[in-house]
């Protein structure tokens, strides 16, 4: 029978450290045939299994445009997030998905792109950065605005060097105030402020924001009032979902079913939403 | 050809004629002071008298606890392995036109792209058998909800009492086949079937004004809300026993060596149900909460999925701790 | 008695002394009492007072209800019963005597369950706690509502929750075991017991903490064994035996009897009863140096 809920066995091929309790695991599924058909869009999830303690929703973190694996990057904070955390390199979790919509990345060729993301709010977007510099030709200028609390909670370091040495992307580092160490470089201050600071040209330009809800909604305050255009800015939802496949009832924000009809929305599509968030 | 008809003293013949064949039969039945739906072994068991069983027979196709997988953690192994779902052919005896309206519904969550098979693979094993209702009482509102003790949706055959016997109305496919499987049983003439009991239709509810209120989004923040349900305790009982609701939880459990995944009812009237890991909540109160569930009967469950989202049978209202009446609320959106 | 409560009320809402009274009133039909929250003078018709007024209204003064707390003071309208709850929040340093206007009710009785109501209200349709009720005149109160009661309890407990308890008492504890594992068997795990229980008032239950999981969520016996049993040690020397548990419980199950066995053990252990006096604590939140047990020195 076909089973809607069976998970697909995968092995941790690799365990990165991103900031404290935020980790990454680059995922290979075990079926060889698995690994080489498997595909998703930019911006879908999945859920994730460790086993005897549950399942836990998060966005696939790697771009399509790189084949063979996964990577999903998680915070330990419940249950199963601290069970995952236990896992070592080569270790068996599970997989299911990809499930929901994506980012309409296709559409965007030849425009500008602005990516703005607070905390673990990164690995949504990156999905999205690495899809775009992946064929970086097809995309006009493209800025990164990237917060967190304090140094130590900015994840991907590594790739955040990388995107500020490569010379075809804007990047703007900043942390809350007080989050800042003696040799910090960056800025000081809130991701929708610093946003705003920045001020990234808005025509022809895709804006791309994930971070905590209070922070959304500031930055696209911060988006609108640059000019940008309400269908150009958009953002992912992660409420939280059991099933993933619109059965168990819980993710829907009014008549909404985030896990079926999102997590992808336009700051458009949101303001016609119900309140729910 | 004379219509069907089914003796109430040839209800035993039917059981044993469904269980002959392996089946299970399914039936209001008492238990603990109460009327039940239960498995039945004879015609004894069956309860006559009654006005609706305290649960809905959902749980015949949507168990309240079921096993979706197992799995086996060994040292440097993970086995998991899907489990095959339990579907024995079931009829569903002595359900009410009511909570029958609520299967349509349901089969479209349960497909909606992704096809949950522990659903419908029970679902095409069960044989709804409706008896039109001679019995209401003032938690009764189906008429309210445009349903009747007439209505035949969902059954697949509908029976009317008719004194010392039933009259008999295959509905569906399933049904027809239903009653040539154990034609034996049922015999043919006509009989005058009893009168049915209408509830009355509560006079100030507008079902299709609640429902162009709801799409008015601005009444998500108004203060009738918190007004209305403030006496709300959180508990799932509501849930619990309604028809139309089918929300679940997955959970593992288990050893640290093996243990299962199960898929379990769960309630949108608990705080945990959508709290984030954040510690977040979009639905903090339990006015959202209550605003949620009344939303999901009469505005985006039946848009979706073109199904009942109330039935009208009156469960929640019944088993209410605080008796917070579904139809007050009803009223207050019809003005 | 209604019209002396209507009166009160409203006197405590235009003063300012209080800002909600908490009280009784009809539901559309008139058949059944649901609880009203008056904040505006003008609505004190709506309270009600009758033997359908079962609900233990003391639920809505605990924690869990932020909102309420929001409205500002309120003045309650409970029976003796549900005074005694109160009382024991008050020990459990939930709030202070002070935080709550207590409007009590002399009582004759209540209906078990609102379903049985027939317009009259018989021996057989009051529960065992109506039928031993010593606090029909109302034990602790700012105003009290209603002729007093000349009703003295019998001195040796009678009712059918106390006959049933005698019962299993005399089984075996495989038969008490049995008896327990069918009844639990029931369970839906809707958690009205827990939600409808004035004293489970924690803001995180622990069936809902999973780190670890202490009780697994699923309707299966080892599930409904770990909840009903925990809901019961978490009640002991606490509860008042309302009955709003049972009476609340969608399947039936006999809560009651649990609840009156654990109010036996902890009367016969620490000669103690809840919620009579709010400056005695309950003996299982005190140490005493004299503790008859001495695992604990």
């Amino acid at each position: 029978m076909n089973n809607i809920y069976l998970p697909n066995l995968v092995t941790i091929e690799d365990i990165y450290e991103e900031a404290p309790d935020v980790r990454s695991f680059r995922l290979v599924f075990k079926d060889p045939k698995l690994r080489d058909t498997f595909e998703f869009k930019t911006g879908q999830f999945g859920l994730y299994s460790a086993f005897g303690l549950g399942e836990s929703t998060f966005c696939i973190a790697s771009s399509p445009t790189r084949k063979g694996y996964i990577q999903c990057t998680f915070r330990k904070s419940g249950r199963v997030t601290g069970g995952l955390a236990q896992l070592s390199i080569g270790d068996t979790m599970g997989f299911r998905g990809p499930y929901g919509n994506h980012f309409p990345v296709d559409e965007w060729k030849g425009k500008n792109i602005v990516f703005v993301a607070g905390g673990i709010g990164l690995p949504p977007v990156r999905s999205v950065i690495w899809n775009v510099l992946d064929r970086r030709e097809d995309f006009g200028h493209i800025t990164i605005v990237y917060g967190a609390k304090t140094v130590a909670d900015l994840v991907y370091k590594e790739e955040l060097k990388h995107w500020e040495a490569r010379g075809d992307v804007t990047l703007v580092q900043t942390v809350d105030p007080g989050g800042q160490t003696a040799d910090w470089k960056g800025k000081v201050g809130f991701v929708p402020t610093v946003l705003k600071e920045a001020a990234p040209k808005a025509e022809n330009t895709v804006a791309v924001t994930c971070g905590p809800p209070i922070m959304i909604k500031f930055v696209l305050n911060a988006l609108l009032e640059l000019g940008f255009e309400e269908e150009s800015v958009y953002t992912t939802l992660e409420n939280r979902m059991k099933c993933g496949v619109g059965k168990c009832g819980r993710c829907n924000v009014g008549d909404i079913y985030v896990c079926k009809e999102g997590p992808v929305y336009t700051a458009a599509e949101i303001k016609r939403m119900y309140n729910d968030f | 050809m004379a219509d069907k008809i089914l003796k109430k003293a040839d209800l035993g013949k039917l059981i044993e004629s469904v269980t002959g064949k392996g089946g299970r039969f399914v039936a209001p039945t008492t238990d603990s002071r109460q009327i039940v739906f239960k498995k039945v072994k004879s015609a004894e068991e069956i309860a006559t008298d009654y006005i609706l069983a305290r649960n809905s027979f959902k749980e015949f196709l949507f168990p309240q606890t079921e096993v979706v997988a197992e799995f086996t953690l060994g040292k440097d192994t993970v086995d998991m392995r899907g489990v095959e779902v339990h579907a024995p052919q079931t009829v569903i005896f002595g359900a009410r036109p009511c909570e029958a309206a609520s299967l349509k519904g349901m089969h479209a969550l349960f497909t909606w792209d992704f096809i949950d098979e522990f659903y419908t693979k029970r679902e095409d094993n069960t044989v709804v058998v409706t008896v039109g209702c001679t019995k209401a009482d003032d938690a009764c509102f189906c008429t309210t909800v445009n349903l009747s003790p007439a209505s035949t949706e969902g059954a697949d055959v509908y029976l009317r009492e008719a004194g010392e016997s039933y009259t008999v109305e295959a509905i569906t496919d399933k049904g027809k086949k239903f009653v040539e499987a154990h034609a034996a049983v049922f015999g043919s003439g006509s009989v005058k079937a009893d009168p049915l009991v209408m509830p009355e239709k509560i006079a100030n509810i507008d079902l299709a004004k609640v429902s162009e209120r709801l799409k008015d989004k601005t009444h998500y923040d108004d203060k009738v809300w918190p007004k209305l349900t403030r006496k709300c305790i959180g508990c799932g009982a509501c849930t619990f026993v309604c028809p139309t609701c089918r929300c679940f939880d997955i959970v593992d459990e288990g050893t640290a060596f093996e243990g299962e995944r199960r898929k379990n009812w769960d309630s949108c009237q608990y705080d945990t149900f959508t709290l984030h890991a954040s510690g977040h909540n979009p639905r903090e109160h339990q006015h959202q909460r209550w605003r949620n569930r009344f939303m999901c009967k009469f505005n985006f469950f039946p848009e979706k999925f073109s199904g009942k989202g109330c039935v009208g049978c009156g469960r929640c209202v019944r088993v209410c701790p605080v008796r917070l009446d579904i139809t007050e609320v009803m009223e207050e959106f019809s003005k | 008695m209604e019209k002396t409560l209507r009166l009160k009320a409203k006197e405590l809402l235009e003063s300012g002394e209080v800002k909600v009274v908490i009280g009784y009133g009809w539901n559309r039909s008139k058949t059944r009492t649901t609880p009203v929250f008056i904040t505006d003078p003008a609505d004190v018709d709506t309270l009600v007072w009758n033997p359908l007024c079962v609900n233990n209204l003391s639920l809505y003064l605990t924690r869990k209800y932020k909102e309420i707390k929001a409205l500002g003071r309120p003045a309650i309208v409970a029976k003796g019963c549900d005074i005694r709850n109160i009382v024991v929040l008050i020990t459990e340093g939930q709030f202070k005597r002070e935080d709550v206007f207590i409007i009590g009710m002399t009582c004759n009785g209540t209906v078990y369950k609102q379903d049985l109501w027939k317009g009259e209200l018989t021996p057989n349709i009051m529960p065992t706690k109506c039928h031993n009720c010593d606090v029909r005149n109302p034990h602790v109160t700012d105003f009290v509502v209603g002729e007093k009661s000349t009703f003295t309890p019998p001195e040796v407990p009678t009712g059918m929750v106390y006959d049933k308890v005698k019962d299993l008492d005399s089984k075996s504890q495989s038969e008490r075991w049995a008896f327990w594992v069918k009844e639990f068997s029931r369970c839906v795990k809707c958690y009205a017991c827990r939600q409808v229980c004035p004293l489970c008032y924690c803001e995180r239950c622990i069936t809902e903490k999973n780190m670890p999981q202490w009780i697994e969520t699923s309707a299966h016996p080892r599930g409904n064994l770990s909840w009903n049993l925990t809901r019961a040690m978490h009640l002991v020397g606490r509860c008042t035996f309302c009955g709003e548990c049972e009476r609340s419980c969608p399947v039936n199950i006999p809560l009651n009897l649990i609840n009156q066995k654990m109010i036996g053990v902890v009367k016969e252990a620490f000669d103690f009863k809840s919620g009579y006096d709010e400056k005695t604590h309950p003996p299982m939140i005190v140490f005493s140096p004299d503790d008859k047990e001495n695992f604990i020195k």
